[in-house]
């Protein structure tokens, strides 16, 4: 792994920095660096769904129609009690099942569904095999739904922030009431929005480290298998118990990615107030 | 729109079932050495996954090696997620009646307790001590029937967390299989030591498949028989369990 190393630069580390750092370069180690992308892919398109059922969820709560209010109501307020890990368990499995028991309507015969009696799927062809990418994609609708009502609990308490009196001057200055919603309500809706969305975005990063929960080899199980101790010497270096070195420079990553994120959510908070009256004083 | 999820919904469905038609999918665990293991790779090894390869060879079948959680790997193969499982797993009756063995890789062999150097135990009247397993294996049945009135048998999801917690001092001491556990005990540099008697369990280590599969059991039995009348397997076997030189073990036999 380490053979591009020129001669001098060997040399010059010693043997013993050379050997560790060959260990936490062979091939395990690199499939635990490779595996952030699980983590990454599932923050990002997570929050990217929880976004969509964010506004969604904010909109129909705070629509003229009562039937959508009670529907957007009773999503933010039943939804934001569920723990996420047990959706997280709950939402794929279920979503599975419904899949294959639309495909048993489709594929399974009445031979095939009496060999399979009391059994699930009901019969083989029915049967859908779940790989990582599948998992990956149900991870990503689990977050949005469960931290979507969080987002939609946010937004919508933005959209109510902003001045009555500006949405009523901009109709009596004749704009239509399409053109005041997106123009003035939601364009000014993300200066108020953005403080509680950054929260929703850290509580979806923490999230991420539920991945395993669904048989991915997440950072958290590739750190589980790296740090189990091994006493084989045929299996590799023999060593003790280490997984708390290796969640330990999980807290580390999460933590790096917590201060980005910050950094990031003040970059766009400045943007979306600029020129806002309400950008001072908003905390 | 709902329309449109439930076409996604089965257009991924459908696409997932083209994607594994021919080569035969191995279910292996990937955490006891050396019966199966990641190597510095990061890709399965050990004695099951040089059998698997061995007898795929001889059978002319491609096949494919994956990593699967012990406490599902039964349930998975039934489901189809994978066509066989090699993974050390001993032949016993509770699971012949869920699914097929073949022929035996490896002999039948005792379960033994491995405890911390030094820790006395008396196994004839054990009681109050914290029994340490993997959940879902034969030395999980024997332990809870055996020790569970008087005392605590704590099931692990694999070998290696229970060994964590011995070492740690949660658990007193851990049944498991005997040659896995002789490997840990000569690595552990003395840390801990097989004490008490050896506790017979369960019949030899066999590959694990459908019922339905019939013709795939023909073609790995025929592979095995072979592999065990010229020696090959018993050259594995000692490959792997350097203390069962020189053999033989099925060669000849």
């Amino acid at each position: 792994m380490l053979d591009f190393l020129p001669q001098w630069m060997k040399d010059g580390v010693g043997d013993d920095v050379l050997f560790w750092l060959g260990y936490v370069t062979n091939g395990k180690h690199l499939s635990w660096y490779a595996s952030v992308q699980y983590t990454l892919a599932a923050a990002v398109f997570g929050a990217l769904i929880a976004l969509c059922m964010g506004l969604g969820g904010a909109a129909l709560r705070n629509s003229r129609f009562g039937v959508a209010r009670l529907a957007g109501s009773l999503y933010i307020n039943m939804v934001r009690g569920i723990p996420d890990v047990l959706f997280f368990l709950f939402f794929p499995l279920a979503f599975e099942q419904l899949v294959e028991w639309f495909r048993a309507q489709a594929l399974c015969t009445p031979e095939t569904l009496a060999a399979n009696a009391g059994q699930w799927p009901p019969c083989d062809a029915a049967n859908w095999f779940l790989g990582t990418p599948e998992y990956l994609i149900l991870a990503c609708v689990s977050l949005g739904i469960v931290y979507g009502a969080f987002a939609a609990n946010v937004i919508s308490g933005a959209m109510n922030a902003v001045p009555r009196g500006q949405l009523e001057t901009a109709r009596a200055y004749g704009f239509s009431r399409m053109q005041v919603f997106w123009r003035f309500q939601v364009r000014q809706m993300w200066a108020y929005a953005l403080p509680g969305l950054s929260n929703v975005w850290m509580l979806i990063i923490k999230a991420t480290s539920l991945l395993s929960l669904l048989q991915i080899a997440d950072i958290v199980l590739w750190a589980d298998r790296l740090g189990a101790p091994n006493f084989t010497r045929s299996a590799g270096l023999v060593h003790p118990d280490w997984r708390w070195v290796y969640y330990l420079v999980l807290l580390l990553f999460y933590i790096l990615v917590t201060f980005i994120s910050e950094k990031a959510f003040a970059a766009l908070s400045r943007r979306a107030s600029r020129g806002m009256a309400v950008a001072s004083s908003a905390a | 729109m709902n329309k449109l999820v439930l076409a996604a919904a089965a257009a991924i469905a459908l696409f997932a079932t083209a994607a594994n038609a021919q080569p035969v999918r191995i279910a292996t665990e990937g955490a006891y050495a050396p019966w199966n293991f990641l190597d510095d790779s990061g890709k399965p090894a050990g004695l099951d996954v040089d059998v698997g390869n061995e007898a795929c060879k001889r059978a002319a079948l491609e096949c494919t090696f994956q990593v699967n959680e012990w406490d599902s790997i039964i349930p998975n193969l039934l489901a189809g997620n994978y066509d066989l499982i090699i993974a050390g797993m001993s032949v016993t009756d509770e699971r012949k009646q869920s699914i097929d063995f073949t022929e035996e890789y490896f002999p039948p062999q005792p379960s033994r307790y491995v405890v911390r150097t030094g820790t006395a135990l008396d196994f004839a009247a054990l009681s109050g001590k914290n029994i340490g397993v993997q959940g879902g294996t034969i030395q999980a049945n024997y332990a809870g029937e055996t020790f569970g009135a008087t005392n605590t048998v704590k099931s692990f999801e694999n070998a290696d967390q229970a060994l964590a917690d011995l070492n740690a001092g949660n658990v007193d001491v851990i049944l498991a299989d005997g040659n896995y556990l002789s490997e840990v005990v000569a690595g552990s540099g003395g840390a801990l030591e097989l004490v008490g008697p050896d506790v017979v369990i369960g019949g030899g280590v066999a590959m694990g498949l459908r019922k339905a599969d019939d013709e795939l059991e023909g073609k790995l039995n025929t592979a095995l028989s072979e592999m065990k009348k010229d020696g090959t397997l018993d050259a594995l076997i000692i490959k792997w369990f350097p203390d069962k030189a020189p053999g033989p073990i099925f060669a000849g036999g």
